[in-house]
């Protein structure tokens, strides 16, 4: 969780978020949706160096979905496809009824990692995801439950303090996902990175999620910090700018590329497992 | 009252020729395809109501700030989520 951290040549985990439930083909036809096209996504973030699977369940138009049986489909392709990667649930639903949210735990077998957001999140001009400290109890105690580990998601500095809320229920050590962009979510600069990474809960992990053209530059700065980085099409639809990006894959490789250059060592599936105690 | 907004298309062709697999939800207030999360919105599911959540409904049917207040704009610049 430092400078030293990278210096030690701490493996560096990397998080795939293939497809979201934002946006959809409609902003990249290259995102994929279905179950079988996540999968073959995630095949070939795996080959590529990922070791964590964020997944997301759609309808077959691209809407969101949250029932258990749409995320029992989709994690049963993921896995038939891939080798050995760790799948991660989204729990995220703005707007969906808090009776939803927890639909994404309940399947079999569980996944081993879910996110759990801490805090609200607006989106456009008229929604909210409010994330009440009651649903992030409830979902929190269903995780600890079935066994899942907590990713906890990190929209802002107050939520910092929401992680510490519950910082004593958490099974070591804590994976804080900080993330950088637009609207309530952290203000996208190096400073502010730096920031939020001293202010984490003692003892914890921490990965680095940036939208859109803050994803290449943060998450670099990640890997220098000592901490783990997520990328993908869910976060980031270009590969450069006006170029859309063409594959989950391509974002995984250019990760592990840098990685390489800066002489940080990508995690196995197994070391993933390892740093965060699954 | 329909069971969904006014604006809702199916199609699996758009505007500018794109094309899908699937049929997507399709706005024509601002004729283009919908973002998943929005069409929660354009469908009515979980008790989200054009009139009230959706500001492309309430700028083709000229229905100004719900509060009365115009502030400024928002946008939506956050690409994924949780």
């Amino acid at each position: 969780m430092s400078y030293d951290d990278y210096r030690d040549g701490k493996p560096l985990i990397v998080t795939a978020a293939l497809t979201g439930g934002v946006h959809g083909k409609e902003a990249n036809p290259s995102v994929p949706e279905t179950p079988a096209e996540v999968a073959e996504a995630a095949a070939a973030a795996e080959e590529a160096g990922a070791s964590i699977l964020h997944l997301h369940a759609r309808e077959d138009s691209g809407e969101r979905a949250f029932s258990a049986e749409r995320f029992q489909e989709l994690a049963d392709a993921v896995r038939d496809a891939t080798d050995d990667a760790i799948v991660q649930h989204s729990t995220g639903g703005t707007a969906a009824p808090d009776a939803l949210r927890a639909e994404p735990l309940r399947t079999d077998p569980a996944p081993e990692m879910a996110s759990l957001d801490m805090g609200p999140l607006n989106r456009y001009r008229h929604l909210t995801s409010e994330n009440t400290r009651a649903l992030v109890d409830a979902l929190h105690e269903e995780m600890r439950a079935r066994g899942i580990k907590p990713e906890l998601e990190v929209f802002n500095g107050g939520h910092l303090n929401e992680a510490l809320r519950i910082r004593e229920e958490l099974a070591e050590p804590p994976y804080v996902n900080l993330v950088f962009g637009g609207g309530t979510t952290t203000v996208p600069s190096p400073r502010n990175l730096l920031h939020m990474v001293e202010n984490l809960p003692e003892g914890a992990e921490f990965n680095v999620l940036a939208f859109g053209p803050h994803q290449l530059p943060l998450t670099t700065m990640g890997i220098l910090l000592g901490g783990h980085v997520r990328v993908g099409l869910e976060d980031n639809l270009y590969y450069d700018q006006g170029q859309p990006a063409e594959s989950n894959a391509q974002l995984v490789e250019r990760t592990v590329r840098i990685a390489g250059e800066l002489g940080r060592p990508v995690a196995s599936t197994a070391e993933a497992r390892e740093l965060l105690g699954l | 009252m329909p069971d969904t907004c006014e604006f809702l298309e199916r199609r699996r062709t758009g505007a500018d020729g794109e094309s899908f697999e699937h049929e997507r939800p399709y706005c024509t207030a601002v004729d283009a395809f919908v973002q998943p999360m929005r069409a929660d919105v354009c469908a009515k599911r979980y008790d989200l109501d054009p009139e009230s959540d959706c500001e492309f409904y309430r700028g083709a049917k000229g229905a100004g700030s719900i509060t009365g207040f115009d502030g400024a704009g928002t946008t939506d610049s956050e690409a994924g989520g949780s």
